[in-house]
């Protein structure tokens, strides 16, 4: 395992590597700072570009980014009251009164120390936890896949929605998708309306461009783009006060990367999810729970450290069982099949100092946001003004051109827009996207896991519980939908985090 | 463009018996007992329950609205036109990067969308050029990806 680790470090420390982390990390940081960009955005709209890379720098830039953009999702969180990306939603009241109260410096300092703090945590758990788990699954055969995709998808759709019902129905949608081509255990063309471009499928790379970034060009077009004005103009010393509050909330911190880690673990539930959950369980723990929402350090400190730790937790599920935790999870594992490293328990064996290179660069991606993170609240009342007429069109051909660039084909170019005008309508009509991708992403692995345990047990459905493992991960998804259909039918109180950044 | 929960779960009862009608009509030629129709079967089945469940909690809900309720941008023609910009863009490029090139399509593009935006004309031209430029950089100088010169074709660099 140490050598490994030693080749992993030489992998990661070459120079083309870092710089990628490193022009990945600015990007990041950009995109998450303007309002109105996701981090979900801006990691599909690299993803064209990763096409051209080798593994690990492609995976690095898709890791840093994500990172990144949910830390700096705080910062017009905390100036402007607009949370960047949806994780940064559960606290921006406290993070905008305390720059009212004028101390801007004290709202972003926590969410840079603590981001970091919480995101070392959650990269701890996952270098400690994922190979165990893998060794675990190595003896898992089709039938346990196939309950471990479906607790994934049944996760995602039942406990990180709002809406299940129609996040359902996102899913089978993008399962419908995921069947054209002939990529099937059959090897049979389907849906392919006879075109020779679909036989491979709908390529993953337009379809995530267009349901990430064409969708949000489209949004920003009917709303009117007038950001408000920055107040601030002076930003204090940020890490003054940040170890003063580490010695005076540690259990706040340890709670929240926890729970945050936790949170993305489960699938279906991200970063915006932990970042709620931990506020909450905060606020209900305080001494002084009264000062919550009025520009108190505790909860900002705890969801802080929530949502940055969810992001490597999401990861233990996608390496070990590619399952993807959340939206960016899920165009990460599309990346890592683009590169034949398709992630599941025989990647801990095959190439495992790909996986301990994977660990390596959330360390650096974390240690980097510290000098990185400063230096983008210094000119953040500057990143702030760049007006987003300019940005939309620009993003819009970026998306354009990434599309194409993959196979040289202007038919991707027309698909990138068909599932821009999808995802625009779906989400105008309250379904969520997210279940979309996980569809696709995971529609040919269900398939086929299903076909192989059906071929196994002669089409007897029984072969599918018929093994303990199985048999319990079959009655916790049976259970988690269950569970939600019960409670939605006594029509239990709805809870208000939504899937938004899932 | 808001459809009430009704015609949503209708449309997508539509859509399930299409996509299962498709499957039905698979060719299986190896006689595989669950050949490539069943597994889209399968979801087009439980596509067409969950429909159908969204369907009737749209009947029922006394609040229904209007089949298709109109949002306040659809209602303002300056953001309709905005919105439909964006394809119209699109389809321009699908339509015209082949025969005008990509250092021409762009531009043309991005200055239609900057003035459409309410960028002043005299910075939406240098701005449009300067973005095409740094874009063409990337893609083709930086990773080899083709973008068509068109006419330009002579000064291909």
């Amino acid at each position: 395992m140490l050598d490994a680790y030693m080749t992993a470090l030489g992998m990661v420390l070459d120079p083309y590597v870092l710089a990628v982390i490193t022009a990945s990390a600015i990007y990041g940081l950009v995109v998450g700072c303007i309002p109105g960009l996701s981090a979900t955005m801006a990691t599909a709209l690299l993803v064209p570009l990763t096409f051209f890379m080798p593994p690990v720098p492609a995976i690095a830039a898709i890791v840093t980014t994500s990172t990144m953009a949910i830390f700096s999702g705080d910062i017009p969180g905390c100036l402007l009251r607009i949370p960047g990306t949806p994780a940064s939603a559960a606290y921006v009241d406290d993070s905008y009164q305390m720059t009212l109260k004028g101390q801007p410096e004290l709202a972003l300092g926590i969410g840079l120390w603590f981001s970091v703090l919480g995101g070392l945590f959650g990269t701890a758990v996952m270098m400690a936890a994922s190979p165990a788990i893998a060794d675990f699954a190595l003896g898992f055969g089709s039938v346990e896949f196939f309950w471990i995709v479906m607790l994934g998808l049944g996760g995602a759709v039942f406990i990180g929605s709002s809406t299940p019902l129609k996040a359902c129905i996102a899913l089978l949608l993008g399962l419908l998708i995921a069947m054209v081509g002939m990529n099937n255990p059959a090897g049979q063309p389907r849906f392919t309306f006879d075109s020779t471009e679909m036989l491979g499928g709908v390529s993953l790379i337009p379809m995530m461009v267009g349901m990430f970034a064409c969708s949000e060009v489209m949004r920003h077009m009917i709303a009117d783009g007038s950001a408000p004005p920055v107040v601030v103009k002076k930003i204090g010393s940020i890490f003054a006060n940040m170890w003063r509050l580490t010695k005076q909330y540690p259990v706040q911190l340890l709670r929240g990367s926890a729970l945050g880690t936790i949170v993305g673990i489960q699938p279906g539930s991200g970063a915006d999810m932990a970042a709620w959950m931990s506020y909450a369980m905060s606020k209900r723990f305080s001494k002084e729970p009264e000062k919550f929402g009025t520009g108190h350090p505790e909860g900002l400190i705890e969801a802080g450290a929530s949502n940055n730790s969810s992001l490597a937790g999401a990861w233990i599920p996608a390496l070990v069982f590619g399952i993807p935790g959340d939206s960016i999870t899920a165009i990460a594992i599309g990346v890592l099949m683009m590169k034949n490293m398709a992630p599941g328990p025989t990647i801990f064996v095959s190439n495992p100092q790909n996986v301990y290179a994977l660990f390596l660069v959330f360390v650096i991606a974390n240690l980097m946001m510290l000098p990185l993170g400063w230096a983008i609240i210094k000119v953040a009342s500057k990143v702030l003004t760049v007006p987003r007429k300019v940005l939309m069109p620009i993003i819009l051909l970026f998306a354009i051109v990434g599309s194409y660039a993959i196979n040289n084909s202007l038919f991707d170019v027309g698909l990138m827009l068909a599932f821009g005008a999808l995802a625009f309508v779906l989400e105008e009509n309250g379904f969520p996207v997210a279940p979309v991708i996980l569809g696709v992403v995971l529609g040919p692995l269900l398939e086929e896991y299903f076909i192989n345990s059906m071929i196994k047990s002669d089409g007897s459905l029984l072969g599918l519980v018929d093994r303990p493992i199985a048999a319990v991960l079959a009655a916790i998804t049976i259970g988690i939908i269950a569970w939600t259909i019960i409670s939605s039918i006594r029509g239990g109180p709805r809870r208000e985090v939504t899937a938004q950044d899932l | 463009m808001k459809f009430n929960d009704l015609v949503a779960g209708l449309a997508f009862i539509l859509i399930a018996g299409l996509i299962a009608a498709g499957a039905w009509s698979l060719p299986n030629p190896s006689q595989q007992p669950l050949g490539p129709s069943a597994f889209p079967l399968i979801l087009a089945g439980l596509l067409a329950f969950c429909a159908l469940l969204l369907a009737w909690q749209g009947a029922r809900s006394v609040e229904r609205g209007p089949a298709l309720a109109l949002a306040d941008w659809a209602r303002n023609p300056a953001a309709l036109v905005r919105l439909l910009l964006v394809p119209a863009a699109v389809l321009f490029y699908i339509a015209a990067a082949e025969t005008l090139g990509f250092l021409l399509t762009a531009p043309l593009i991005l200055a239609t969308l900057f003035l459409a935006g309410g960028v002043r004309p005299q910075l939406a031209l240098p701005l449009a050029l300067a973005a095409a430029l740094v874009m063409h950089s990337i893609f083709y100088l930086g990773l080899g990806v083709q973008l068509p010169w068109g006419p330009l074709e002579p000064f291909r660099w």
